[in-house]
């Protein structure tokens, strides 16, 4: 982000950025910085929390008014409060059936906790507004399926013109995982993203499901493959034995 | 919360020396008081309007989001998986706070919010953004747009 503000000040703009890496920002010197102390995919904090949100975009853009520089990075004191696990939440639940059983069965399984959460998902959908399930273009259920058949090892054809199959696979699992975490989310409750990712990779078909596509795809000799399985499906943290 | 110390080994180390661009100048705009100032915002996090192409990999271009977008019609494509969404789904301004631009806008605090805003996919290299981003800025320029808000992801 901050080579961005660097281009962009050297064609008159002035720029503020939001760090959420310091020792990235700190290596490449921008102008202006607001390092913020949350979670990467939170550089305004926390959801639903205007307040907390406006205080940082405003200490960012008060850094814009400082005379100092020509590098400087502040950082904003406060840590996000919804980083903190809420035990008041319970995952949906999913009959043992489906949510475990062998790799065999898997992919029927996955099919079928789509089906399951639908009820919870309509019940975010209608709490938020919106739903960020939509990369793929495909419905949900068909984004099930489409996963599925790759888990089977059927290497379906991409459905959509255009995008190459492994790249509308990752699309695919992308639109599962949005589809089952928000399904997870839609209580009254607010879970941590830890809360939700603990559920999704450790007790869900969707979750063993990609674990098991990303060790299948591993063993692929399509390069382009290998490298979305490798890197785009399970996040470090989450991969087997990553500890 | 998280800082690098939160994160798994590995990855904190492979964030905090991840090589950057070590440039040879130091530009430094400066401008009005805040109060007069037009702002946008430039994301690094993959936004899409739904319905336009996602990000493609490291595609080094950028896309397009006018002010009129609804919260429902933006989707991040970003190609990195190792940071959350969940926030983002629950609230966009998480990521792309233009419903807090246009509160300090309301309130007179800022000047106004520029007419469109702006997306990278910022796992791309950075080299490789460069005539995008000044062709960018060409863009910011004729909505008089004089200050960028930069949030990653």
């Amino acid at each position: 982000m901050s080579a961005l503000g660097h281009y962009l000040e050297e064609e008159g703009i002035a720029t503020v950025a939001i760090s959420l890496i310091r020792p990235q920002t700190e290596k490449t010197k921008p102008p202006r910085a607001l390092w913020v102390p949350f979670e990467l995919g939170r550089p305004f904090g926390p959801p639903s929390d205007p307040a907390f949100q406006k205080r940082v975009i405003l200490a960012a853009l008060q850094v814009l008014e400082r005379e100092k520089g020509p590098v400087l990075i502040e950082d904003f004191p406060d840590d996000d409060p919804r980083g903190r696990p809420d035990p008041a939440w319970h995952p949906p639940f999913i009959p043992a059936g489906v949510a475990a059983g062998s790799d065999g069965s898997l992919a029927a399984r996955l099919v079928a906790e789509i089906v399951l959460l639908r009820d919870a998902h309509q019940r975010w959908v209608a709490q938020h507004g919106r739903t960020t399930v939509g990369l793929s273009g495909l419905p949900i259920s068909e984004c099930a399926r489409y996963v599925a058949d790759w888990l089977r090892g059927t290497a379906p054809a991409s459905p959509r013109e255009g995008f190459s199959a492994p790249l509308m696979l990752r699309f695919a699992v992308d639109d599962v995982k949005a589809y089952c975490l928000e399904a997870a989310a839609a209580e009254i409750a607010k879970p941590s993203s830890r809360q939700l990712g603990d559920w999704f990779w450790n007790e869900t078909a969707a979750g063993a499901t990609i674990h098991a596509l990303r060790e299948a795809c591993l063993s692929s000799e399509d390069e382009r493959l290998k490298l979305i399985a490798g890197n785009f499906m399970v996040p470090a943290a989450r991969v087997r034995g990553s500890g | 919360m998280t800082r690098l110390t939160d994160l798994p080994p590995a990855q904190a180390k492979r964030l905090a020396e991840l090589e950057c661009p070590d440039f040879a100048t130091r530009p430094r705009v400066t401008g009005p008081a805040l109060s007069r100032r037009r702002v946008a915002i430039v994301s690094s996090a993959g936004l899409v309007v739904r319905g336009e192409n996602p990000f493609r990999g490291r595609d080094p271009d950028y896309r397009v989001i006018p002010a009129d977008t609804r919260p429902e019609e933006l989707l991040i494509s970003h190609i990195s998986i190792n940071f959350d969404r969940t926030g983002f789904q629950e609230d966009w301004n998480v990521v792309f706070p233009l419903d807090r631009l246009r509160e300090l806008a309301a309130e007179g605090t800022i000047g106004s919010v520029g007419q469109t805003h702006y997306s990278f996919m910022g796992a791309t290299d950075p080299v490789q953004m460069e005539s995008h981003a000044r062709e960018l800025a060409g863009r910011l320029k004729s909505d008089q747009v004089d200050a960028v808000i930069l949030p990653p992801v």
